[in-house]
């Protein structure tokens, strides 16, 4: 019950918090105050208070996509050992479920973003469709590799890869960075997409849900800071030493880590420009590469799983 | 045998007779209608017994000479094969009587057509169960030639007759190439009997691998696999939508069926011929899915992602195929099922996708993406039906392709190989399927986005109403199967499971979904969720003010700034410039205030296509030119490439020593 309990307490609250810390880290890089640390939440009450703005040449399908987009991250994240140890759902490849529901929330933002007639939309879905074709083979390779170096096929047994051989070492060391970079694509964070400018021409998923207001725009806000979340979560229990191991201490540990991933990730976007839109695509394709140099030393290991 | 089955070919005869003699339109298709609606009881009710894991039907008696003796067998393979193709047929038969009315009541006489629809599916009873090369060359040569005759019948333009020449040269090569293979086989068992040639097949010789290639050839081409699918776009894009869509769905699967029925006889393979299957699925997969992304014409889209689904397809074979060899029965089941189970899927949801072109087609004569958009205001139930076929087609949860991609990826991901570099493999096989699945979900976006949604492109496309009850019919069906095959996949199984027990499972083939259960019960749950969403976005779709698009502050937006389908498309077809090689016809504007309008058009031919005729016009050139190629100095870049290639040698063959 208190596991439960513990879970929901964590996908409601702590998308708002790892959002908080990243404006808050960007805020002191730039030496300012910053907001506090709950204000999307805050931010997402307001918007669900007002009334929503549609655009006549929208369909249904408009007003369809944003409640497709939070049950989708919802479900998908039940499949995430967000405390480092057993996840709340798992069954034999739950990650493929789980990144292919991915794709149906993304299919439905794509979807309404060609349903407002927009070319900024237009522009904006048609970027993020064309790096999520790159982005979900990275994340099969890795995922891949593990099940073959743990020898298990449910996400949070994929995650807690023992450590035990130099083979295993370098698995790890590659999964984490490009987890880390799929991590960044999947939330459209920097360098790979820019969440704070207005310039429609450079953005991506901001640009795709330009035309969303009010209730629908906070059912997106709260997708993606779902989303933000179990991603990190996945990587930060790559990194928990006490993974797959379940107890207060290992769940700590992994939610500051968590923490720790939204600071490296605000760091990064105060020290770096986004990059141009053209070397997104051989952004993502170091991470394939990191993934299949991972998949390649598997066939070094020293002990066979099971 | 109960004489029920074969009396389904008198049957189905009669009724192409009728049709062909009536002189009513009318007449004619309700006789093609009524007929195979008693065939399909017919079969239906004498396949159940094999599909229920029961005796196979069997039948034979002898003929003079060169045919000898013929038998009719129908065991659980052919069963789930005849189960679905005849309702599908009769399905695309109703749909055509809806399709066809504006031509009907100009005066143009459909009787022929019917019948040959009627003869498509007698083509299905005979090949899904005889046992005997020449009547089963008759089977293939009849769904051949039906089928190009129905590709054709909008003949008096000569593009659509030059895509049914190109139809019938294609798969007469392949029948070419198959009649080579039946040859040789009876050349050296001296029988025109599956059973002998299985005899001969199963012993280890050096024409066993050679007959293999042959026969993969051959239904390779049938089934439109790359790079032998060059005729598939130009005859989907010119046939009538039920005839695409029967081609796709159905008439295509016999070369799978026969390549199933040929491993069966073939027996236990080499481990080469695994992989080799493999390869040319991941490689049919790969190319179908990139040239379905940058297609404007949505019938030819649609055409290409068959190319892509037969390879998904045949890669789950090519995993059964090395699990036979490898002896890892958990293996051969998740491959044969989850193969058959995506050839099922895959009927059911691009049968939908080509009707639901074809009511688009009804309603503004075009299918060209680019002359589209805002037709789900329109046509709102065809355009419900293209989404959901499109959602299914892209294996999104919790719809039917992706339960068949599901057991397909537990497969590839069970690391049950006995090497490492196996598994290393089928790992990467499987990353290779989800940019696949990526693909598909991004054309699927393209196509629903820039032609259902948005405001209407062009002014000039007039929108009529919606298409009648006739047309609706079959898709709704359609709709419903790709929901239930989605939530119970059990159903599917119940038909899958029998066949996949003819392969060396160990008894195996019914528990292939078993470890998936959870997976199938999840996705129950977000189906229920889905439909919550429907019904809450629904209740609230009054409640709202409306305004305009948002332009930035630009005031007077028009429809041609919308995003266009080959501006959507333009960066992942740059990303894959060396596959999908781009026309580019422009004239920029000069000046600052250009006296005379520019102009772009790009378009993406089928590369092997313009390869082919290239090479056919050119062939010596081409040697001439290949060998000026090697450079008489390496260069830096080659000796790195080369560099490169030796680290990933080493790193796979050296593995574990």
């Amino acid at each position: 019950m208190i596991r439960y309990l513990a879970h929901l307490v964590a996908f409601l609250v702590m998308p708002f918090v790892l959002i908080g810390i990243m404006n808050r880290t960007k805020s002191l890089w730039s030496g300012r105050k910053g907001p506090p640390l709950l204000q999307s939440a805050w931010d997402v009450l307001r918007l669900f208070r007002k009334s929503p703005v549609y655009s006549r040449v929208t369909t249904p399908i408009f007003q369809l996509a944003p409640l497709v987009g939070l049950v989708t991250a919802a479900a998908a994240a039940l499949v995430v050992p967000i405390f480092g140890s057993a996840s709340l759902l798992g069954f034999r490849l739950d990650f493929v479920w789980m990144a292919y529901l991915w794709g149906l929330g993304r299919v439905a933002l794509v979807l309404a973003a060609f349903d407002t007639g927009s070319s900024f939309g237009g522009m904006g879905a048609a970027r993020e469709a064309t790096f999520s074709t790159l982005v979900e083979p990275t994340l099969f390779l890795i995922l891949g590799t593990l099940t073959l170096v743990t020898g298990k096929q449910r996400l949070h047994e994929v995650l807690a890869v023992p450590l035990t051989d130099g083979s295993a070492v370098a698995v790890w060391t590659l999964s984490v960075v490009a987890l880390l970079i799929v991590l960044q694509v999947e939330a459209s964070r920097m360098p790979v997409d820019d969440p704070t400018t207005h310039l429609e021409l450079t953005m991506i998923h901001e640009v795709m849900v330009l035309d969303h207001s009010g209730p629908d725009l906070g059912l997106i806000q709260l997708g993606a800071g779902l989303r933000f979340f179990t991603g990190s979560a996945m990587v930060a229990t790559l990194l928990n030493p006490g993974r797959g191991t379940s107890g207060w201490l290992t769940a700590a540990v992994n939610l500051a880590l968590c923490v720790l991933i939204a600071v490296g990730v605000g760091t990064l976007e105060s020290l770096i420009a986004r990059f141009k839109l053209r070397a997104v695509p051989q952004y993502i394709a170091v991470a394939m590469a990191a993934a299949t140099v991972a998949l390649l030393a598997t066939a070094w290991r020293a002990v066979e799983a099971r | 045998m109960p004489p029920a089955f074969l009396l389904s070919l008198p049957v189905l005869v009669a009724g192409a007779l009728v049709s062909v003699a009536w002189r009513s339109n009318r007449a004619s298709a309700v006789a093609a209608i009524l007929s195979q609606a008693m065939a399909c009881v017919l079969v239906l009710i004498s396949v159940v017994p094999a599909l229920r894991g029961g005796q196979a039907l069997h039948l034979s008696w002898d003929w003079p000479p060169p045919i000898e003796r013929v038998v009719f067998e129908v065991d659980a393979l052919g069963a789930f094969f005849l189960a679905w193709s005849l309702p599908l047929t009769l399905l695309g038969t109703i749909y055509a009587v809806g399709y066809l009315r504006p031509y009907l009541d100009r005066g143009r006489r459909a009787g022929s057509h019917f019948a040959l629809l009627n003869v498509l599916s007698v083509s299905f009873v005979l090949i899904y169960s005889v046992q005997n090369p020449l009547v089963f060359l008759l089977g293939w040569e009849l769904a051949a030639v039906a089928a190009w005759l129905l590709v054709i019948w909008d003949y008096e333009s000569q593009r659509i007759r030059f895509a049914g020449f190109n139809y019938l040269v294609s798969t007469h090569v392949g029948l070419f190439v198959l009649v080579a293979a039946f040859m040789l086989l009876h050349s050296n068992t001296g029988s025109m009997d599956f059973a002998a040639f299985s005899a001969f097949l199963r012993r280890p010789s050096q024409l066993r691998g050679t007959i293999f290639l042959l026969l993969g050839v051959a239904f390779g081409l049938k089934s439109a696999f790359f790079p032998f699918h060059t005729w598939l776009p130009r005859a989907h894009a010119a046939a009538p939508a039920h005839v695409s869509a029967l081609m796709s769905g159905v008439i295509h699967k016999a070369g799978l069926f026969a390549f199933l029925r040929f491993t069966l006889l073939i027996g236990r393979p080499e481990e080469w011929m695994g992989w080799s299957v493999l390869a040319f699925g991941a490689l049919s997969a790969f190319f179908g899915v990139l040239y379905t992304s940058t297609q404007r014409d949505l019938k030819r889209l649609l055409g290409y992602s068959s190319t892509e689904n037969v390879g998904i397809a045949a890669m789950s074979f090519g995993v059964g195929y090395l699990g036979w060899t490898w002896g890892a029965p958990t293996l051969v089941a998740c491959g044969f099922a989850g193969g058959l189970l995506h050839l099922l899927n895959h009927a059911v949801f691009k049968c939908l996708l080509f009707y639901a072109a074809g009511s688009v087609y009804r309603a503004t004569h075009t299918v060209d993406l680019e002359r589209l958009g805002g037709l789900a205001k329109r046509l709102p139930l065809t355009a419900a039906l293209f989404l959901l076929g499109g959602l299914a087609i892209s294996a999104l949860p919790p719809f039917n392709g992706f339960v068949s991609e599901l057991v397909i990826y537990s497969g590839l991901l069970s690391g049950s190989a006995p090497t490492r570099q196996g598994n290393m493999v089928l790992v990467a096989a499987a990353a290779g399927l989800a940019f696949v699945g990526a693909v598909s979900a991004f054309s699927t976006s393209r196509a629903f986005g820039i032609g259902f949604l948005g405001a209407p492109r062009d002014e000039t496309v007039v929108v009529t109403t919606e298409a009648d009850a006739t047309m609706h019919l079959p898709m709704v069906l359609h709709a419903f199967g790709i929901l239930v095959l989605g939530v119970a996949p059990a159903a599917g199984l119940w038909l899958v499971a029998p066949a996949v027990a003819l392969f060396p499972t160990n008894g195996a083939a019914s528990s292939v979904l078993e470890p998936l259960a959870p997976a199938i019960v999840a996705n129950r749950v977000l189906a229920v969720l889905l439909a919550l969403a429907v019904g809450v976005a629904w209740m609230r779709r009054r409640a709202a003010r409306l305004s305009v698009t948002w332009g930035c502050g630009y005031t007077a937006p028009s429809p041609r700034m919308q995003y266009t389908a080959s501006s959507v498309s333009e960066q992942l077809a740059r990303l894959f410039d060396a596959f999908m090689p781009a026309l580019r016809r422009e004239r920029l504007p000069l000046e600052i205030f250009p006296a005379e309008p520019g102009r772009l058009a790009t378009h993406h031919p089928d590369a092997v296509e313009r390869r082919m005729f290239e090479v056919l016009d050119q062939a010596e050139d081409v040697v001439v030119q290949a060998s000026a190629r090697i450079p008489e100095q390496p260069r830096f870049a080659f000796a790195a490439g080369l560099l490169v290639l030796l680290v990933i040698g080493i790193l796979i063959f050296g593995a574990g020593r």
